[in-house]
């Protein structure tokens, strides 16, 4: 082993004047409506400011006035490429506070369409991540089987991104007919077509001499920023609230938590291409052993959790996402807080990118995985 | 032959009105510029389209189908279109200058189809003695417009692309140039036309002496036109759209066909200089030795179009494969991997001349003649095949000493494993699901 | 500067690094690619064309696909199974549901009553999201989301369907294969 330098920034020799270059809102790479205002020298970035609120909704102030049944279609529209793990945040939440016993069934199907949702998600991060670095053909290609998720959603839900998944206490409907031939025959696809997308990227010298030594965080410095998800696994943390706090049927199967040393974007593509295959492992032991009976819990006509509140969180896609509910009684939430990944994962942005060439800022966008829709809310 | 009697119809047709030479040296030119432009126009059109094509077939995708049978014709939609545009002049652009930069790249581009031998006889419309040289020169002037639309457009995206690609056309024309310098070796002329024919007298393709010149030429020549995945200067997740960020309509789509005839010149030109033109086995015998001479000029262009076509799928290929690289990575590979390859390739070809020379003076024959460039005999042949291919050897030796406490060049072994960990369970956050709950109604 | 840990490279792998397997590597998965959408018809194993000509081909959609709203009939005497008794506006989160009732005279048992039916329904379908909480709080099967997905219309007028839309269903223009 001997150390190799990592050259990405160099001394300006001239004393050039600064530019600020406006990147976004409306710009290819920004995933959305991000704004970053890039103060370069050159084309190195000597400071960054993130403006963020485009796609601001109110969210939060919404949910404060409407019923807690009514509330579940908002979340999916937080981040719109993981629906269904949003909607399971909520409607957990609000079970765990009514005390409602959701029978096991529910959990199995629960978990194969979230680990779905997650591979779903992953492999549209991986199309534009390497369509940020100039691979447009991984897009197309993720995009050909994140359709075929989409078209279980599509029977399982009634709907294809914003699916409205769960009900509180349950599910609107039980599996289709085909339910389990469709998702065994995804994951029987999914691991050949994985192992393509490494062949072209994963050893490719361009594809490493854009991501390795790009971003680096320290696992110290992610933790102290709030990152979660597969950006604080690649800097080696091991933090996966499907280990820590199982919920759904995560407690009843087996599954590895892939970390990486460097905690640089190549790392954290590893990670998220390991976790793809680990979701495929989760999802063969759920439908190997998805149980028989109803889906739904008994649910009491009108939803009225006991006064109090209550924080629970599933690991995402992106990270650890959360809801902060407060109860007052009534049918309406006294205070709903989405603690949102995205959001939190986009504050490491300014750490990571200093330093780097404009070309590096949209590839470490790309490996933050945001979503705009949750960080703006 | 039928076809082509209406030539010679032609031909008898215009010397009753001119003189012979009126004829032979003003319209005929005249009737070959139109016949290439428009035909060149034609191919750089429908490249647009095969290579909307071929990246949707690799993408899994049938690309455009609905205009026209199998969407034939979408590249002149596409220009209808364009045409109808509306012609954006943003505020506080130069306005000249942003007028003037698409007449210079498509100026540039096209220009250059003058002296690019398609076939023998009729099919070239002027061999220049300094063909070679024409091209470099002419070529080099379409990244004036790049900096010329990048300066006026008034816009810092624009303003980046054409820094970028500049520096990059710059730094890639060194290598490009150098990189021919050994075919010429062989040739022993700069006219085009001549190295066409200096390969068909040596019945061979220059490609197989000079692999690595013919590699650096291609790689340079993808750089230089600005193409994936060297397309830096338009990269579009970084800069938008480059340095015709703020063009729109048919300005837009000169820098477009600017680009496309680029892309057929570099092709045009590395099929001349490494896969020997026109030039193909037996076609001589079968044709002209039985004095079929159109057929002959027709079945060469022809020949010429595939072989240039198969280095236009190259292109295609490599673009919609390979991620892009970044400014710095770009400036390495050509300073430090090209340029250090095409001087030992020089070198070594040099050498290679020299050795034959030496051998066929000490009586080993292995020149026939150096009249119409450097013909080998079958020994001579292979001691300069040999020394093409142990070429490859002794630049991976040569650069790997350069570049061997380089990042870029110890970024292979950087494919790590990551660490697979089977963390311990924590306690449920949602109730056990392995107790069987009370079943209840649905 | 960050510093990366890279362990040395054996002769082999600098032959292949200088040669770019890597590279080709990629090269032959699009080539692969690239012959198969030539030559092979079969989509689902992975090499072929996944296009779908939407005008032209109708896509596949799901029978519980939450699409254009439609207020359903008695099959039989063609009366309205909405008994304007205001559930889905209420379990609206959107509040894009209007439920106008009226009452009229019936006469029950041969003693007149007055009963509310339905005069009205207005379906801001620009506001909906979807969710399909109306079509399950609806006791009688009435409104329904239907497997048509085409909603664009030219004004933001045409977004408001009324009761005879939602009924009788908007035309849509077919294209031929």
């Amino acid at each position: 082993m001997h150390q190799v330098e990592i050259a990405t920034t160099q001394q300006t020799v001239l004393d050039s004047p600064v530019m600020t270059l406006n990147m976004g809102p409306q710009h290819p790479s920004t995933h959305g409506v991000l704004r970053v205002i890039l103060k370069l020298d050159g084309e190195t970035v000597i400071d960054l400011d993130c403006d963020i609120g485009y796609l601001h909704r109110g969210m939060e102030k919404i949910a404060e006035n409407r019923t807690y049944t009514m509330i579940a279609p908002y979340w999916d529209r937080l981040d719109y490429i993981a629906a269904v793990s949003n909607g399971l945040v909520w409607v957990e939440t609000v079970e765990q506070m009514m005390g409602l016993d959701v029978p096991r069934r529910a959990h199995y199907i629960r978990t194969i369409l979230t680990e779905l949702n997650r591979i779903a998600s992953h492999l549209l991060w991986l199309g534009t991540h390497a369509l940020d670095i100039g691979a447009v053909t991984i897009l197309l290609w993720a995009f050909r089987e994140r359709e075929e998720i989409l078209k279980i959603f599509e029977r399982q839900f009634g709907a294809r991104l914003t699916c409205h998944a769960w009900r509180v206490g349950g599910m609107p409907n039980d599996s289709y007919d085909d339910f389990e031939q469709d998702v065994r025959r995804f994951i029987g696809n999914i691991a050949g077509r994985l192992d393509e997308y490494e062949t072209v990227l994963s050893e490719n010298r361009i594809w490493l001499s854009r991501t390795v030594g790009v971003g680096v965080i320290s696992g110290a410095d992610a933790i102290a920023i709030g990152l979660s998800g597969p950006a604080l696994r690649g800097s080696g943390v091991a933090w996966d609230i499907r280990k820590a706090r199982p919920y759904a049927a995560y407690a009843d199967v087996d599954f590895d938590v892939p970390l990486g040393d460097n905690g640089d974007t190549y790392d954290r593509y590893l990670v998220r291409m390991e976790e793809m295959r680990q979701s495929r492992r989760i999802i063969q032991q759920a439908i190997d052993n998805l149980p028989d009976g109803p889906v739904n819990a008994k649910v009491p006509k009108l939803i009225k959790p006991p006064i109090g509140d209550y924080y629970h969180s599933i690991e995402g896609p992106k990270g650890e996402i959360g809801c902060y509910l407060v109860s007052d009684g009534t049918q309406q939430p006294w205070r709903m807080r989405v603690r949102p990944p995205c959001f939190m994962n986009l504050q490491a942005l300014k750490k990571l990118c200093i330093g780097h060439l404009v070309a590096d800022v949209v590839a470490i966008i790309g490996t933050l995985d945001i979503v705009l829709g949750e960080i703006d809310r | 032959m039928a076809l082509l009697a209406p030539l010679n119809l032609i031909d008898s047709l215009l010397l009753k009105f001119f003189s012979e030479q009126t004829v032979n040296y003003v319209i005929w030119p005249f009737i070959q510029i139109g016949a290439v432009v428009t035909i060149t126009a034609l191919w750089v059109a429908y490249a647009t389209y095969l290579e909307r094509k071929i990246s949707a077939f690799i993408q899994a995708r049938l690309g455009p189908m609905r205009v026209g049978p199998w969407g034939l014709l979408q590249p002149i939609a596409d220009g209808l279109k364009l045409l109808v545009k509306e012609d954006f002049i943003p505020e506080n652009a130069d306005r000249w200058v942003f007028f003037v930069a698409p007449y210079i790249a498509v100026v540039a581009a096209f220009i250059v189809m003058a002296v690019v031998p398609f076939g023998p006889d009729w099919a070239v419309i002027t061999d220049v003695n300094i063909g070679v040289l024409f091209v470099l020169a002419v070529s080099s002037v379409g990244v004036l417009a790049l900096i010329l639309a990048g300066w006026s457009s008034n816009s810092k995206y624009a303003l980046l692309g054409a820094l970028r690609s500049s520096a990059q056309m710059v730094s890639y024309e060194v290598s490009m140039g150098l990189a021919i310098i050994g075919a010429l070796m062989f040739a022993r002329t700069l006219s085009l036309s001549g190295i066409v024919a200096s390969q068909q007298s040596d019945s061979i393709w220059f490609f197989v002496y000079q692999p690595i010149g013919f590699i650096i030429f291609l790689i340079s020549g993808i750089a230089e036109n600005n193409r994936a995945p060297f397309d830096l200067a338009e990269a579009e997740s970084e800069l938008v759209a480059g340095f015709h960020t703020e063009y729109s309509g048919f300005r837009w789509s000169l820098f477009f066909m600017a680009e496309y005839a680029a892309m057929v010149v570099v092709t045009a030109v590395a099929t001349t200089l490494y896969l020997g033109g026109w030039y193909f086995p037996f076609v001589y015998r079968f044709t002209e030795a039985k004095g079929f001479h159109n057929a002959y000029v027709v079945v060469s262009l022809i020949v010429f179009l595939a072989k240039a076509g198969l280095l236009l799928y190259l292109y295609f290929w490599l673009r919609w494969t390979l991620p892009r690289f970044r400014y710095d990575q770009l400036m390495d590979l050509g300073w430090k991997w090209l340029l250090p390859a095409s001087l030992i390739n020089i070198v070594v070809t040099a050498i290679a001349v020299v050795v034959l020379q030496g051998l066929n003076e000490s009586g080993i024959h292995t020149i026939d003649s150096i009249a119409g460039g450097l013909n080998l005999t079958p020994s001579g042949k292979v001691i300069a095949i040999l020394f093409g291919f142990g070429n490859l050897l002794l630049s991976a030796v040569i650069l790997s000493l350069i570049n061997w406490r380089s990042r870029d060049f110890n970024l292979k072994k950087q494919r790590r494993q990551i660490r697979l960990v089977d963390l311990p369970k924590g306690r449920a956050a949602v109730k056990p699901v392995s107790e069987e709950p009370e079943l209840s109604k649905v | 500067m960050p510093l990366v840990s890279v362990p040395k490279l054996t002769f082999a792998q600098k032959l292949k690094r200088f040669f770019m397997i890597d590279l080709l590597k990629g090269l032959g998965v699009t080539l692969k690619f690239n012959v198969g959408a030539l030559t092979d018809k079969d989509a689902v194993a992975g090499k072929g064309i996944y296009t779908e000509q939407y005008p032209k081909v109708r896509p596949d959609v799901a029978p519980r696909f939450h699409g254009a709203p439609r207020l359903n009939m008695d099959p039989e005497t063609h009366e309205t199974l909405c008994i304007a008794c205001n559930l889905c506006a209420l379990a609206c989160p959107e509040d894009c549901i209007d439920v106008i009732p009226m009452d009229v005279e019936v006469v029950v048992a041969g003693k007149p009553r007055r009963k509310k039916v339905l005069d009205e329904f207005i379906f801001d379908t620009s506001r909906c999201m979807f969710c399909a909480l109306c079509q399950e709080a609806c006791p009688t099967y009435c409104l329904e989301l239907t497997q048509d997905f085409e909603l664009a219309t030219y004004s933001r007028a045409g977004f408001v369907w009324n009761r005879e839309m939602l009924e009788q269903g908007r035309e849509t223009v077919k294209y031929e294969a």
